[in-house]
């Protein structure tokens, strides 16, 4: 009936004598299998591919004017890393898949097939490799994570200096008060001018208050990386320090009633001197 | 082929039920008509000579047989009788302002008020001079306390248009003013104040008062186009 | 208590006696008077509540800020056990109240026995007909959720006027994300879970039959007030509806916590049946290393929703009580918290994605034994990673909450367990793939979903290893990004998986082959749009748009521009998959008693299956994935020493 047939019985050759241990050599054994190295081959050009999406994607992350603070290029370094790590797992996956339809074969038809394909139960081998191969994968994330989240968050709230040539500076205390549907800027320690852009000086550490008069908000200065609630009754903070020069986005990423969509506003990364005018120009007091 | 003909007439059917919900939904919160501001000459600013246009908005703080309220017909709307006593800006909410233009807006304010959560927003920003006239009284904003309302324009998130950012805080009317027949104050505020309009481009406004129901009194009219919000068009 | 050991042949066991006709009041009762019932009794709670408000005035200075909300509140109570009352939900506990116990005729008229078509529109227990209510109820679910996106693609794509209102266009998307949810939760341990897992364990019944109707008209019941709301104010606060701004809303938003509350009791009830059933009504010999693998995605996904759907529940209860009875749990200005809504939203919003994913992550696996003709691979990997992934679930929830700063310092366990919490989800990649390794794959539709599936979970692995990593998330949070990365494991994952179980398991619910040309045109032109509109909504996220805008700045044109013809070009799939549904339930091809040549007990049930399944209860020997033939590379690795490959079972 059925014009398959079982794949032939692969020739066996008598085992040369050899000093490896078993494990590599049961790898190299398992590599000389044609269907594996094929598999190797299309997962290799999947993690390309991916590879591909990926510098696309960290091309359109900046195409606003980004990267505009060291945490936002550290957002997309994290990117890269992640994906090289986390490529290979995916490149595997997909190529078994591809290799199954391609290569191991396929039967259409509405009889369901003839019983031939290997009574494969489990292979401790194959669970440990990939258990491992997993474990190793998330274990990377976790420490990679970790540790650049501590950072991030030192940096943030002023803790290690803002640049190597100025060492530490005296951060600039920004309160961002998010409310139906606008955001007001003030700066406590400029004579508490107030604001409805942000204005920053470039490579000075900003420390941020963020609070709402009414329901959630979310304070997203989108090129600066940063983003944390303003929760009515409560102040979060964040920080930054902006190391390029332009005009960015803030927008608000928590849904806020009717003009959600609309409560957006700039921030102004200028230099000192300019920020000083700025200041004074608002009837700010002393400026540090 | 009669397989393939009635799997697209049901793809056909899926679009008309698509189409007929798009229509029924967005016919079902109408907003007031646009108003243009009317061009009465040119007037010299500090950007040079720009012509000069003008619109009249009042706010009153419920509709009465004198004062219809606004013609929205919103069926995600409160009840009619609660919606009564809303607030509203009149008579539209809907602006379209002349793009490289002064712009003067006279508001007459009969609505009561209180404090405002954020004194930033009893300032003025965005005019001319940095100043409004307040029933003739050129000031750079009122006392936080006696906030009627307010008018705060702002960034539609489009960022190849101008920035425009424009508030004007309106001051309340006292608890005592006498009143007329219909309950309003006999003896509005109003309150007149100039903007120069770049670009053409869309914008959103809306009062920053707290005059609404529910939650820290941003529910109600707060929340629906026609009321306390709309949007500005400069054409 | 000689007595209570004495053996009893069946005939002589006292009955209870027989009121009436067999069913009594049940003959009375069905969808009609029902939804009747409820209408009438929601219209007098609103004319009683109204009459009860005291009027406004100035002196009654309560009275203004609560509004309309109890008369609705009222109303939505009303036509819950209005409806419950009209079908003749509470007649069984009536009557035992009454000392008028069920006879066995009348648990045959309640089962349906008789009755016809009108079984499927009355309070019927028996689980086959609850199996096809729920599908036909997850089915129109999805057709309501799939018209308001494709209204939200609408509004995005045009992307030079406001389509909708503001407030519109919230409601609706609030509206999707709610019911899709709820049809997602159902979509597979509802029909396959009801219809197909008794059958498949061996047993007549789920063990509460009564239970098992009841689940399902609290369905019914929740999902007219979720409709409802669209035209009472809305769900204007996305389906997350945070606090307080959830205060702010229009009566709609009753609707909302209506549904919730009262879904909350139908999952939670189909979970203690289901469990129920599993652990205690298994055939002779069906141990627990016999048990399909199915049977385990159904345990581990009912085992979750029971322990977390209560914390939604509880968190609408304290909303609903907000709204209605002015308490203060949720407003900061009197000492409520923002928070904590939504801790108690999260700690089932993130389990519920799990409880999405399992099932249908659990029918690939079973399907693909048979599409690929070779046992499970390592079946008992398949359990460890499906109860991993149980276990881990419930300590999750906050990597929802990274960006809301309730605790920083909370940020750092929580990215550990989330990324964790690949680790036993990978195993069930490995077991999907070690199943089809070295196969011939037999490519009929369910098997092709496989394929589908494994692909739009990569796509959703990689996009979610990013946004597991705080830092990362601090950019994506809130964005497109997080809306695309959910839908690839939502939709691409869960409704995928859904489509391929029902595809397979729909020869035995309806005793027809589903159209595969129609329904593979259908699925492939969905997935084909599906790649499109999401894949370049990550690129609107990485540009910065925030999601649940309806404006927003002309660089993202081109991604929504693209995401809305992807998004049209699913609707027609979808629509073409629905049509290959529809006719074929009605006109298709009949179906052999086994026509996939499988191995689990529900295909040795004759088509159309029988009331109580089996005229003899079946006995289990082995566990149902005898398929194969021994390894031809067995004797090769076995050279190098290989122990486990030598395990080659004959069949």
């Amino acid at each position: 009936m059925s014009t398959t047939q079982n794949p032939p019985p692969p020739v066996e050759e008598p085992e040369e004598p050899t000093n490896r241990p078993p494990a590599l050599h049961r790898a190299t054994k398992w590599l000389e299998r044609p269907y594996a190295r094929r598999i190797i081959l299309i997962s290799g050009v999947y993690v390309i591919a991916i590879l591909a999406v990926l510098w696309f994607a960290i091309w359109v992350l900046n195409s606003s004017g980004g990267p505009a603070s060291g945490i936002m290029a550290e957002i997309a370094t994290t990117m890269i890393w992640l994906t090289i790590v986390a490529s290979p797992l995916m490149g595997f996956t997909v190529a078994t898949l591809v290799y199954s339809l391609f290569g191991w074969g396929r039967v259409g038809g509405d009889e369901p097939p003839m019983q031939e394909n290997p009574d494969i139960r489990t292979n401790a081998t194959a669970v440990i490799a990939w258990i491992t191969a997993t474990s190793l994968l998330a274990g990377f994330l976790v420490v990679w994570g970790l540790v650049e989240l501590a950072g991030i968050t030192a940096g943030a709230y002023g803790t290690v200096p803002a640049n190597k040539q100025q060492g530490f500076v005296a951060p600039i205390n920004v309160n961002v008060t998010g409310q139906q549907w606008v955001w007001t800027f003030e700066y406590p320690d400029l004579g508490k001018i107030q604001s409805d852009v942000l204005v920053l000086p470039i490579d000075r550490p900003t420390y941020f208050n963020v609070t709402s008069n009414d329901v959630v908000h979310n304070f997203w200065a989108v090129e600066l990386g940063i983003k944390i609630d303003a929760n009515p009754g409560a102040i979060t903070n964040t920080g930054v320090t902006p190391n390029k020069l332009g005009t960015f986005n803030i927008r608000c990423a928590e849904l806020c009633g009717l003009h959600h969509a609309y409560m957006e506003t700039k921030v102004q990364v200028v230099t000192q001197d300019e920020f000083d005018s700025w200041v004074r120009e608002m009837g700010g007091g002393k400026t540090l | 082929m009669k397989r393939a003909l009635f799997t697209v007439l049901s793809v056909v059917i899926g679009v008309l039920v698509v189409g007929g919900s798009v229509a029924l939904f967005s016919a079902g919160a109408q907003e007031p008509d646009p108003i243009a501001a009317k061009v009465v000459g040119k007037a010299k600013t500090p950007q040079g000579e720009l012509p000069h246009a003008e619109l009249d908005l009042s706010i009153y703080p419920n509709s009465s047989p004198a004062v219809p309220p606004p013609a929205v017909s919103d069926r995600l709307a409160q009840s009619e009788s609660e919606s009564q006593q809303w607030p509203f800006y009149t008579p539209s909410t809907n602006l379209e302002l002349p793009a490289h233009s002064l712009v003067t807006i006279r508001i007459t304010q009969y609505d009561s008020g209180g404090q405002i959560y954020n004194p930033y927003l009893a300032k003025v920003v965005g005019t001319v001079d940095g100043s409004a006239t307040y029933d003739g009284e050129k000031k750079t904003g009122i006392d936080p306390n006696t906030v009627g309302h307010t008018f705060t324009i702002h960034q539609f998130p489009e960022s190849t248009q101008p920035y425009l950012y424009v508030n004007i805080p309106v001051p309340m009317n006292g608890a005592n003013a006498p009143t007329d027949a219909n309950g309003y104050p006999k003896d509005p505020h109003v309150i007149e104040f100039s903007f120069i309009t770049g670009e053409p481009g869309q914008y959103i406004w809306n009062c920053e008062f707290p005059c609404g129901t529910g939650y820290v009194f941003f529910g109600g009219p707060m929340q629906q186009r026609g009321w306390m919000s709309g949007t500005v068009t400069v054409v | 208590m000689s007595s209570a050991t004495e053996v009893m042949r069946p005939e002589e066991v006292p009955q209870p006696k027989q009121y009436g006709k067999p069913g009594g009041f049940l003959r009375h009762t069905n969808i009609i008077t029902g939804t009747v019932s409820g209408i009438v009794l929601a219209a007098i709670a609103y004319l009683v509540a109204g009459a009860l408000r005291p009027p406004p005035s100035d002196e009654n200075a309560l009275a203004l800020p609560v509004g309309l909300d109890p008369q609705f509140a009222a109303m939505y109570i009303g036509w819950t056990i209005g409806l419950l009352l009209g079908i003749g939900a509470f007649d069984g506990p009536l009557r035992w109240f009454l000392g008028h116990d069920l006879t066995h005729e009348d648990a045959e008229y309640m089962a349906g026995a008789g009755q016809g078509k009108w079984r499927y529109f009355k309070y019927t227990t028996d689980h086959k007909v609850v199996g096809k209510q729920y599908l036909v109820m997850s089915l129109v679910l999805l057709g309501v959720g799939g018209t308001l996106a494709m209204m939200i693609r609408t509004e995005l794509g045009i992307t030079w006027m406001e389509v909708f209102n503001p407030n519109v266009y919230n409601s609706i998307i609030g509206t999707h994300g709610m019911v899709m949810v709820i049809a997602m939760i159902i979509v597979v341990s509802g029909p396959i879970g009801n219809f197909i897992v008794p059958i498949m364990i061996g047993a007549r019944d789920m063990a509460f039959p009564r239970l098992n109707a009841l689940s399902f008209w609290l369905l019914f019941a929740a999902v007219p007030p979720l409709v409802s709301s669209l035209f009472l104010g809305g769900i204007r606060d996305g389906w997350s509806v945070y606090q307080p701004l959830n205060s702010q809303a229009p009566v709609g938003m009753l609707g909302y916590q209506t549904t919730i509350i009262v879904f909350a009791f139908s999952t939670g009830i189909a979970s203690v049946n289901l469990i129920t059933t599993i652990v205690t009504m298994r055939a002779r010999g069906m141990t627990w290393s016999r048990v399909p693998i199915f049977v385990y995605g159904i345990i581990g996904s009912s085992v979750m929703g029971l322990i977390w759907f209560p914390m939604f529940q509880y968190s609408q209860i304290l909303s609903w009580s907000d709204r209605v009875l002015q308490s203060n749990f949720f407003n900061p200005a009197q000492g409520g918290s923002v928070w904590l809504y939504e801790n108690l939203f999260w700690l089932l919003g993130h389990p519920e994605v799990y409880v999405i994913v399992i099932p249908g992550t659990a029918a690939l696996m079973e399907l693909t034994t048979v599409f690929v003709r070779k046992p499970l691979f390592s079946y008992k990997l398949a359990i460890a990673g499906i109860f991993g992934v149980v276990g881990i679930s419930g300590i999750v929830w906050a990597h929802h909450m990274y960006m809301t700063g309730f605790a920083p310092s909370a940020n750092y366990p929580f990215m550990l367990s989330t990324e964790l919490i690949s680790i036993p989800f990978g195993f069930l990649v490995l077991v999907l793939l070690g199943t089809i390794w070295r196969g011939k794959v037999w490519t009929r539709l369910p098997m092709m979903a496989v394929y589908a599936v494994v692909w739009n979970k990569v796509v959703g692995g990689i996009t979610g290893v990013w946004l597991s990593d705080v830092p990362v998330d601090q950019y994506m949070h809130g964005s497109m990004f997080v809306v695309a990365h959910f839908h690839f494991m939502l939709m691409g994952a869960a409704l995928f998986s859904a489509i391929a179980a029902i595809a397979y398991w729909f020869p035995k619910m309806t005793g027809r082959y589903l159209n595969e040309r129609i329904g593979s045109i259908g699925f492939w032109v969905a997935f084909a749009g599906f790649q499109l509109c999401f894949g370049s909504m990550f690129f609107a996220g990485l540009q910065g748009m925030p999601r649940r805008v309806l404006q927003f700045d002309n660089a993202f044109n081109l991604s929504n521009w693209l995401s809305t013809i992807g998004a049209y070009t699913i609707g027609i799939g979808t629509v073409i998959f629905l049509y290959a549904i529809i006719t074929s339930w009605r006109g298709g091809q009949t179906a052999p008693m086994n026509p996939w040549a499988a191995q689990t007990l529900e295909w040795t049930v004759p088509n159309p299956v029988p009331l109580e399944n089996f005229k003899v209860l079946p006995v289990v020997t082995t566990d149902p994935y005898n398929y194969g033939v021994p390894d031809p590379y067995a004797s090769q690795v076995a050279d190098v020493g290989d122990e486990t490959s030598q395990k080659v079972s004959v069949s």
